[in-house]
């Protein structure tokens, strides 16, 4: 579902964020990034979602080839990759129902229709009840979920989320964390950049530990 | 059910994305989808830009006003320079293409002279037709346009001479052709009035005013379109974050742009409305005093105010260039967040 083959990205400053990454991610599949901050973790999300153009090198996401993809593809590209974000990005101006439903009123649903999933959505994470209230005044767990919801809400078949719960105290990091292998279940491909190896580890999925943008471990934490 | 419930049932189920073949591997293919459900997308894309602008605008009401305001007077102040030439020329009337030569002939010269001399005139090459006009003609004109009818009646003979009006087959441009130095010289003839160079100053300050309200008027919608594009592009800094978002979750440029387009066609379409107000303020704030001038000339003038074909075409531009401005103010934005 999503293949780096040799990928490299130096930024402009002529730093290097990633040297010579390959790993390849089957659909359904759920992974997670790890390393110190600065190892390159968001730089890695940066380029699946095309934020970021990579200086070498091939990615390939959920069969198209990136490096083709012109910059009229991208929306497309976008809407095939549900993004959870540290700060959650939220749009402070509307309910928490206008902001889950955003994605599918891109993508021109119905609206009939999107009632239905954006409610289904927010049961996924536990705030039906908070479908009309407005973000800001959610306590940041509940934000976050809000952004998880918005990320699963069009069904896509990839969901990246960059350091979800870099803002969230170690419980509510464990309640937001466990709510992604959910969603792998169901057949979608999840990355999870987070520097909370410890975390990680208990949930027992694939890791990809990143050292000064290299891939310096690749395994399979056994459970306790 | 309504047809456009009807028509909202069918409606896309998000297909599985196809297992697209190792070898086509480009871009992600845009995914089959109905006709029907393909407009009814495109429909529900643009309600969505219709009312979100709309609900920025309502939600500022105040710079909203200010902005409609200063492009409603922008707007009105050509259009009321318009108005003011548009009568102007039409008070002119014919009398900027007239060329007619008029000849008064001695009050000796009778009825059946004058027609000889018409007769004469009629047969030169540089004449394209001749007119005469008998003292009496002369009188029931004179009553009718003068206002002095029961004045007249006091008179016991008309005193009014023979008229002939010739009508030269020359350019309207030539300023004293040789007809008109004949007629002069002719013993029959009393005056010749022919004020070539009087029409065409006339002519010349009507042209002058149209080209100076064309010129204003000009200005003046660069400026609306700078207004609208600077207050669109002010907008679209505030929201730099929320378009930063949108784009990130899949957002084409035309999604993000369609509510500031909206916005710019409202600041258009209500500023023209506003124009319109004032000018027709305008027009029945004078109205009485010209009125009252007008009655004072027995033949009926009447102000020639903007027609509704003119007031449609006042709000298109208008809306036209709300959104033009509006389009130049994001076109630069909208490249951001997605690289090359």
């Amino acid at each position: 579902m999503i293949r780096f083959d040799q990928v490299s990205k130096r930024y402009d400053s002529g730093q290097d964020a990633l040297s010579e990454l390959s790993f390849e991610i089957g659909a359904g599949e759920m992974v997670f990034v790890t390393g110190h901050s600065g190892a390159g973790k968001s730089t890695l999300l940066k380029l699946i979602g095309l934020v970021e153009r990579p200086t070498r090198g091939q990615i390939t996401v959920n069969h198209a080839s990136l490096a083709r993809m012109r910059r009229r593809g991208i929306p497309q590209l976008r809407r095939s990759i549900g993004m959870v974000f540290q700060d959650h990005r939220l749009l402070t101006d509307r309910t928490v129902f206008d902001n889950v439903a955003l994605p599918l009123i891109i993508s021109g649903t119905s609206r009939e229709e999107i009632g239905k999933r954006v409610r289904a959505s927010l049961d996924k994470v536990g705030l039906l009840a908070k479908e009309k209230a407005s973000p800001m005044t959610l306590s940041a767990g509940e934000q976050q979920r809000v952004g998880i919801a918005r990320a699963i809400v069009a069904k896509p078949p990839v969901i990246i989320a960059d350091e979800p719960t870099g803002n969230l105290d170690p419980q509510l990091s464990a309640e937001i964390m466990n709510l992604f292998p959910e969603f792998g279940a169901v057949g979608t491909t999840v990355l999870v950049a987070s520097h909370d190896l410890h975390l990680i580890k208990r949930i027992g999925k694939r890791v990809l530990v990143l050292d000064h943008g290299k891939l310096i471990d690749d395994f399979r934490p056994t459970m306790p | 059910m309504t047809p456009k419930k009807q028509a909202e049932r069918n409606v896309r189920k998000p297909a599985p994305p196809a297992p697209a073949a190792a070898s086509a591997s480009t871009e992600p293919r845009r995914p089959r989808v109905k006709a029907t459900t393909r407009v009814a997308a495109w429909r529900d894309h643009h309600l969505y830009g219709f009312f979100s602008s709309l609900g920025r605008l309502a939600a500022r009401p105040w710079a909203t006003s200010l902005t409609v305001l200063m492009l409603g007077f922008a707007l009105a102040l050509p259009l009321l320079f318009y108005i003011a030439f548009d009568n102007a020329r039409a008070l002119s009337g014919g009398l900027r293409e007239a060329r007619e030569v008029t000849v008064f002939l001695k009050p000796s010269i009778e009825s059946t002279a004058a027609n000889t001399f018409a007769a004469e005139l009629r047969k030169r090459e540089d004449v394209e037709a001749v007119a005469l006009k008998t003292p009496e003609e002369g009188m029931a004109e004179f009553r009718q346009l003068s206002g002095f009818g029961e004045a007249l009646d006091i008179l016991k003979d008309n005193p009014l001479p023979n008229v002939l009006i010739v009508t030269p087959r020359l350019p309207a441009d030539a300023d004293d052709p040789p007809l008109v130095t004949e007629l002069r010289n002719d013993t029959r003839v009393d005056l010749v009035q022919y004020d070539a160079t009087w029409r065409r100053r006339l002519s010349d300050i009507l042209n002058f005013g149209e080209r100076a309200v064309a010129v204003i008027a000009a200005l003046l919608a660069l400026a609306t379109l700078l207004v609208i594009g600077n207050t669109v592009r002010t907008d679209v800094q505030a929201r730099a974050e929320e378009i930063a978002v949108m784009q990130l979750i899949g957002a084409g440029r035309g999604f993000v742009r369609r509510p500031f387009l909206y916005a710019g066609l409202w600041y258009g379409l209500l500023g023209g409305l506003l124009a319109l107000v004032v000018v027709i303020g305008a027009e029945w704030a004078i109205a009485g005093p010209l009125e009252r001038l007008l009655a004072s000339y027995d033949h009926a003038l009447a102000l020639r105010g903007l027609g509704v074909a003119s007031a449609m075409v006042v709000i298109g531009a208008s809306a036209l260039l709300g959104w033009t401005g509006a389009y130049l103010a994001t076109a630069r934005h909208m490249a951001a967040g997605h690289p090359e």
